[in-house]
């Protein structure tokens, strides 16, 4: 009896320990691989952004190999479920959402969304008080990004709102410059870098605050992990929270914004 | 990862409605595609080069490219043009309702040509020559004798393409539009269960095609009156 319980012991011991003494851990990391200047491709195919300087980082503490999968941001928390990776770092939010079906790391990023539209179009999206003027919205495509935080807070907050869906922001940009959407919601410090500060930009400008509404924009952008992965969630929280203190976080926002955004 | 067997029922009576825009998609596209197809056929058995060459050029462009790249270029790609925004063809391209009709008739226009063409080829040679015999003339011969012969040979082909179009309808999600595919991707936004969401999907397809193979059957049936008589 004694001997068969040890016997288990040893196989079990060997089970659970030999990958970890035999190979460097991996981690399978989703992302989207076009969402500039947070995941993206630059012009050698390598991908950079904020999101995987800060999953290399993770990785490098961590003393894991990082290997990417990139796919389009709506099939990402399906494929993590499915097992097709362990980490989504895709500027993903933190929201009650999504946090019913996958875990979250702490934030490494602010999450908050910001109208754009053609200055021509006069626009007035809020009231003088900074609350949602709904009336504004009757008669006005909307573009936005689909499966995003600005998909759940048009469906709560602006319900009658025209939404048109788009697969990723490069289209989105696209139509309000085509003309066939009105307004465009994205991440004001993205909107900024990828579209007003450039020349297809000219013309356009944000509209109203910033949106944070928590319930809807979470806390802000997290690394996101099946459930029940909680040795590997508390290691991460680890190190994004040294990532913090220590300064490079503050060093990788500054290299694509002029401030910090974590 | 469970498996949520009522979400298929419960996501279905909302995808089910995006089918309403994918059945107008394929009717329309299908109509148009159609006549079009009568006028490349024409001209590609004409025997006269300065229209038999156009008609092939067309159709080899047609067939020879991915629908997405042809719904991509007329959507994203025409409207890169200020000209042609600034033009009253954008009150038509602005919309991509418009946009994927537009791809679609071109598309099925040039597969249903061909199809034509072979069913037209197909009409026994002896059947030229009865009617030449009986004093029709060359357009008589074709609209009383070619043409109802070569529409039954095309028939089980056509309901192929047919087929192969409404899937083909699919690709409208990716233009914004909420069609079975793109409203079942929206609802997956949101639950996260893409297998329960897609089955869904799939079952309303299936649905569809049910219709199209029944249709077809139909129409063999009537057109095939001279054999079975």
């Amino acid at each position: 009896m004694h001997k068969s319980i040890a016997t288990m012991a040893a196989v079990a011991s060997i089970l659970f320990l030999s990958p970890a003494v035999s190979a460097q851990e991996k981690l399978d990391v989703g992302s989207e691989c076009t969402y500039f200047p947070f995941n993206y491709r630059d012009s050698d195919g390598v991908l950079k952004g904020y999101d995987v300087d800060v999953a290399n980082e993770i990785g490098k503490r961590l003393k894991a190999k990082i290997e990417y999968t990139c796919m389009k941001f709506d099939g990402l928390i399906p494929a993590l479920l499915a097992g097709k990776f362990d980490l989504i770092a895709a500027s993903l939010s933190i929201t009650e959402e999504r946090a019913t079906k996958i875990d979250f790391s702490v934030p490494y990023r602010l999450s908050i969304g910001q109208f754009v539209a053609a200055k021509a179009k006069k626009l007035v999206l809020f009231n003088a008080d900074g609350s949602i003027n709904k009336a504004a919205f009757k008669g006005i495509k909307v573009g936005i990004q689909r499966a995003t935080t600005y998909d759940s807070w048009f469906q709560a907050i602006v319900p009658d709102a025209t939404v048109v869906r788009y697969e990723g922001t490069d289209a989105v940009y696209l139509d309000l410059k085509a003309g066939r959407v009105d307004a465009i919601m994205s991440n004001p410090m993205k909107i900024y870098l990828d579209f007003l500060s450039k020349p297809d930009g000219a013309g356009f400008e944000v509209i109203g605050p910033q949106i944070a509404e928590e319930k809807y924009f979470g806390t802000g952008a997290g690394i996101g992990l099946r459930k029940g992965n909680d040795a590997l969630r508390k290691r991460i929280d680890v190190a994004l929270t040294e990532m913090k203190k220590d300064g490079t976080l503050d060093k990788f926002s500054k290299f694509y914004f002029p401030f910090a955004i974590h | 990862m469970n498996f949520e067997i009522s979400l298929i029922w419960e996501s279905l009576p909302k995808i089910a409605e995006g089918a309403e825009l994918t059945v107008r998609l394929h009717l329309l596209s299908l109509v148009f595609g159609t006549v079009l197809a009568l006028g490349l056929v024409l001209m590609r058995i004409s025997g006269i080069a300065i229209l038999s060459w156009p008609a092939f050029a067309y159709i080899y462009v047609f067939r020879g490219t991915p629908l997405l790249v042809q719904v991509f270029l007329i959507y994203y790609g025409l409207a890169q043009f200020e000209f042609i925004r600034a033009s009253p063809l954008w009150i038509i391209l602005r919309e991509p309702f418009w946009c994927a009709i537009i791809a679609f008739s071109l598309n099925v226009a040039a597969y249903t040509a061909e199809i034509l063409r072979g069913g037209i080829q197909g009409v026994d040679q002896g059947l030229h020559e009865a009617g030449r015999a009986l004093g029709l003339s060359t357009s008589q011969r074709f609209i009383h004798v070619t043409a109802p012969i070569a529409i039954r040979l095309s028939l089980p082909a056509y309901g192929n393409e047919m087929i192969s179009l409404m899937k083909g309808t699919a690709l409208v999600s990716l233009i914004t539009m909420y069609d079975i595919t793109g409203v079942a991707r929206t609802i997956m936004a949101r639950t996260f269960a893409p297998y329960e969401i897609f089955i869904s999907a799939a079952i309303v397809y299936l649905g569809l095609t049910w219709l199209i193979q029944r249709a077809i059957a139909h129409a063999e049936r009537r057109f095939s009156r001279y054999v079975r008589a």
